[in-house]
């Protein structure tokens, strides 16, 4: 018979604040329901982050027993009486669960994650809307790709990045792998010679962490593969 | 007296928030030759707008040729019930096919039609398929564009100033607690880091407000935690006006279990594709509540009721699918008398209705929604469904072309700016409204700075005065007898809710008025502890303050209209009167904010060539027999 509280370590920024917490289990249970508990009725000061509630925003990513996930849609199972709740890994600790998250959108932001229209094509306010199939190769590939929510789940659960190793991490090569394949766009080059430097796509092994723990669903690890073989001049 | 530090900032043009309206206002801003800044309460590309699924309304007509602006701005003000501004409906509508292609230049691309344009969907109020949507995430892929683009402008100033930040500067997790005027101008705003504690001031001559809206002053809510009206209670207390504050959009069913997703929206399509709401003792308890204006227009028995999913034209429809307020007024009435299900709500089920692979390919997004946030299987399981506020129609009183407030320098755009959308906003209208007054908000911004001969400055004493009530909720107390600032939210919620909600009558409003006294008396004596470093009780008690401003314009406004109309829904006056058509009720406040006073202002005429858009017959449901005598279609007889 599974106990009807749970108990909550988390891991606090002052070692004097508590750390050990026990909310009343309610059915079903979210992380981010463990600790809005926990700020209600034991400490209004225990610093987290969330907001849409709906794992739309990416805000609440926290890692939970080790794995990183939105608070807001992981549950805590029927059989579980014990969780651990850590900030994120690879990025600094700002307090308790809150992270500073600019170094992982310094990455994104050095791949050009915009897109960068061709000179030859007509551009801007004066020129017609794309017409483009929606069942196209390229929306194909890019399509499925898109739906980044720039929560660092990826970046965290990376080997390579949460050591803070000098990489670019999935999420920013993700993007970059989507403009290299969107034909609007005219940076692909210089978006290649980033991804190919030292901190770009050949600092991945190949731990496919990233494409497990993301939350919805991307496989940032084949994107980094495509890359790869682009760089070749190869196709997936 | 405690010496505090504040790191000083100046910019031209500061935009307070950074969902949709924000992002477009600052790239305009910058684009216009602006040092700007953008201050956002949230992460960086966080914010309430990526949950916008529908779409973004702009008459294109690529999918049916007959539409137009003209169609859009009917559209517009019928579903505002009139009371829209319609300037800003006729601004809207002209201009939204713009920005939307303007985003594509900027790196977005919208669903397309299978010859390759835009798509457009239908939604509920508009006559045509009208809005332009990438899959079900529209507003993620829009703040996503928008934050690219910044990124891009940054690049291009770094190019000319070697600095990222010369023109264009974010403050993310930044909360602005006053706004500084210089006589009658705006001069500057103060603010606090969330993650350090420590406070800013921004000298700056204009400031847009985009903050959005104050949801998180009822118990149930779609919105996130960021709507606390911030912008509506800082405009105030700087000396503007707000409008239609009594309109307020709830939606009949939004989630009301597990408390992390209490509110969050359950789509009208589960409705739509068979799904029945039921009560504790398993009746379809809408049969009983189909009000008398609309006897005859729906099915009276479950048999014919089901009978209208699969032959329309002989069957009339289930009364699960009346008009929202009706809908939810039953939910209300069956919770009430105890037949509610356990959480509070009532029964929407659709799993003993439709085969389960028929559920997961016709409501894929709502299978998941439950299945991941509640554990809930909808192919096996009813879900529990009641009312949730959705959005604030009313906002600050803004001129339409420029969205400047009644405070020279202080601008407004989005879901803090009111009038756009009357008394009630039909979806795929918000997302449009974000990028079309976001950009003229910029415009407006950049322009005012353009004509000033002085700068405004910011007088040392206010800066002074704003550190020490920003930070007066560590100040406990002499008796050591403190209030905390999470009962005091709960009790504000749980009054807004239950008498100032989807229903409201005299004697509930003027309840929640005595509550708010209280709580207003109590919350002087809030107090919490730790320190300045991300302290979410300390946020809270400063968001308090706005949110019980904002809540009493809510209910001084309600108690005033002595009418139904759009979002507002009074049971002791069911009807909408022609005669409350043309007036505004305008909100106004004290310095400190303490107190809020309503007043009745007429609204302007509708200009002559936009009244001929519509047909006389229409016209004569709202207007009174003066206001019409000019219409060509009396004028002859």
């Amino acid at each position: 018979m599974p106990g009807e509280d749970v108990r909550v370590s988390v891991t606090r920024s002052d070692p004097d604040a508590p750390a050990e917490f026990t909310v009343p289990r309610i059915r079903p249970m979210m992380v981010l329901d463990a600790l809005l508990a926990i700020q209600r009725t034991h400490d209004p000061a225990i610093g987290f982050r969330f907001s849409c509630r709906v794992g739309m925003c990416g805000t609440c990513t926290v890692r939970v027993d080790g794995r990183s996930v939105l608070a807001c849609q992981t549950e805590i199972d029927e059989d579980t009486e014990h969780i651990r709740v850590d900030p994120l890994a690879g990025l600094p600790v700002l307090r308790d669960l809150v992270v500073d998250t600019a170094p992982f959108w310094r990455a994104w932001a050095a791949v050009t994650p915009y897109l960068v229209p061709g000179e030859d094509q007509e551009v801007g306010m004066d020129a017609e809307p794309a017409v483009i199939p929606p069942d196209s190769a390229e929306r194909e590939t890019i399509d499925p790709s898109l739906d980044c929510i720039g929560c660092a789940a990826c970046f965290s659960s990376c080997g390579i990045a949460s050591a803070r190793r000098d990489f670019l991490g999935p999420a920013a090569l993700n993007r970059a792998m989507v403009l290299v394949a969107d034909s609007r766009d005219a940076a692909g080059a210089h978006r290649m010679d980033v991804v190919g430097a030292g901190s770009g796509v050949d600092r991945c092994h190949y731990i496919y962490g990233c494409t497990a723990a993301c939350p919805k669903g991307l496989d940032p690890a084949r994107a980094i593969r495509r890359l790869r073989r682009g760089r070749f001049g190869g196709k997936d | 007296m405690v010496q505090v530090q504040v790191e000083r900032f100046d910019f031209d043009v500061v935009v307070i928030g950074a969902g949709g309206a924000g992002l477009r206002a600052a790239i305009e801003a910058r684009q216009q030759g602006k040092r700007t800044a953008i201050v956002s309460k949230s992460l960086f590309g966080k914010a309430h707008t990526v949950m916008a699924e529908g779409g973004c309304a702009a008459s294109m007509g690529n999918v049916n040729a007959k539409d137009n602006w003209e169609v859009h701005f009917r559209d517009t003000m019928r579903g505002g019930k009139f009371l829209n501004n319609w300037r800003m409906a006729e601004l809207h509508a002209k201009e939204a096919p713009e920005r939307v292609w303007e985003l594509e230049t900027y790196g977005a691309l919208f669903d397309r039609t299978k010859d390759g344009k835009i798509s457009q969907r239908n939604f509920g109020g508009h006559t045509y398929p009208r809005l332009a949507h990438v899959g079900d995430r529209t507003g993620l892929e829009m703040i996503r564009t928008m934050q690219q683009k910044i990124v891009s402008l940054q690049q291009e100033d770094f190019e000319e100033h070697g600095d990222y930040e010369a023109m264009l500067k974010v403050f993310p997790e930044c909360t602005v607690t006053e706004l500084i005027k210089d006589g009658d101008r705006i001069a500057g705003a103060f603010a606090y880091w969330r993650d350090s504690g420590k406070f800013l001031l921004f000298r700056t001559p204009a400031i847009v407000l985009a903050t959005g809206g104050i949801g998180k002053s009822f118990k149930v809510t779609s919105n996130s935690w960021e709507y606390t009206g911030d912008g509506h209670a800082l405009a105030l207390r700087a000396g503007a006006t707000l409008i239609n504050m009594e309109f307020v959009q709830f939606h009949p069913t939004g989630m009301v279990w597990p408390p992390s997703v209490k509110g969050i929206l359950v789509t009208e399509g589960v409705r739509g594709d068979g799904g029945v709401l039921k009560n504790s003792t398993g009746e379809r308890f809408m049969f009983g509540y189909i009000p008398d204006v609309f006897k005859g227009q729906y099915a009276e028995t479950e048999q014919e009721a089901d009978g209208w999913y699969n032959d329309q034209d002989n069957h009339r429809r289930t009364p699960d699918l009346l008009p929202r307020d009706e809908v939810a007024r039953a939910i209300n009435s069956e919770v009430k008398e105890g037949r509610g299900s356990p959480h509070g709500g009532v029964f929407l089920d659709i799993a003993s209705r439709l085969p389960a692979d028929e559920i997961r390919r016709r409501l894929p997004s709502m299978y998941h929604q439950f299945k991941e946030l509640a554990d809930v299987d909808i192919t096996a399981q009813p879900m529990e469904v009641g009312p949730t506020c959705h959005y604030v129609m009313g906002g600050v009183e803004v001129d339409p072309d420029t969205t400047s407030s009644t405070v020279p320098g202080l601008f407004a755009a989005g879901e803090v700016a009111g009038g756009m959308h009357g008394s009630n906003r039909l979806g795929g209208n918000s997302l449009s409204d974000l990028i079309v007054f976001g950009r003229r908000a910029g415009l407006g911004a950049a322009t005012y700075v353009d004509s000033l001969e002085r700068r405004p400055t910011v007088a040392e004493s206010e800066v002074d005065a704003a550190a020490h009530r920003a930070v007066s909720p560590f100040d406990w107390p002499s008796d050591g007898q403190a209030e905390n600032p999470y009962t005091i939210h709960a009790e504000l919620q749980q009054s807004m809710n239950d008498l100032v909600g989807i229903i409201r009558k005299e004697d509930e409003i003027q309840q929640a008025l005595d509550k708010l006294v209280e709580l207003r008396e109590r919350a002087k004596f809030v107090a919490v502890e730790g320190r300045r470093e991300f302290n979410p009780g300390w946020h809270l008690s400063l968001d308090l303050w706005n949110m019980l401003l904002v809540s009493e314009c809510v209910a001084k406004a309600a108690l005033m209209r002595t009418e139904s109309r759009g979002g507002h829904t009074r049971d002791d006056f069911p009807s909408m009167e022609s005669r409350w058509r043309n007036k505004l009720l305008v909100c106004s406040s004290d310095e400190r904010g303490e107190y809020a006073v309503v007043v009745e202002k007429p609204q302007e005429p509708m200009r002559e060539d936009l009244l001929e858009l519509f047909e006389l017959s229409e016209l004569e449901k709202y207007y009174t027999d003066e206001e019409l005598a000019q219409h060509s279609g009396r004028a002859g007889q």
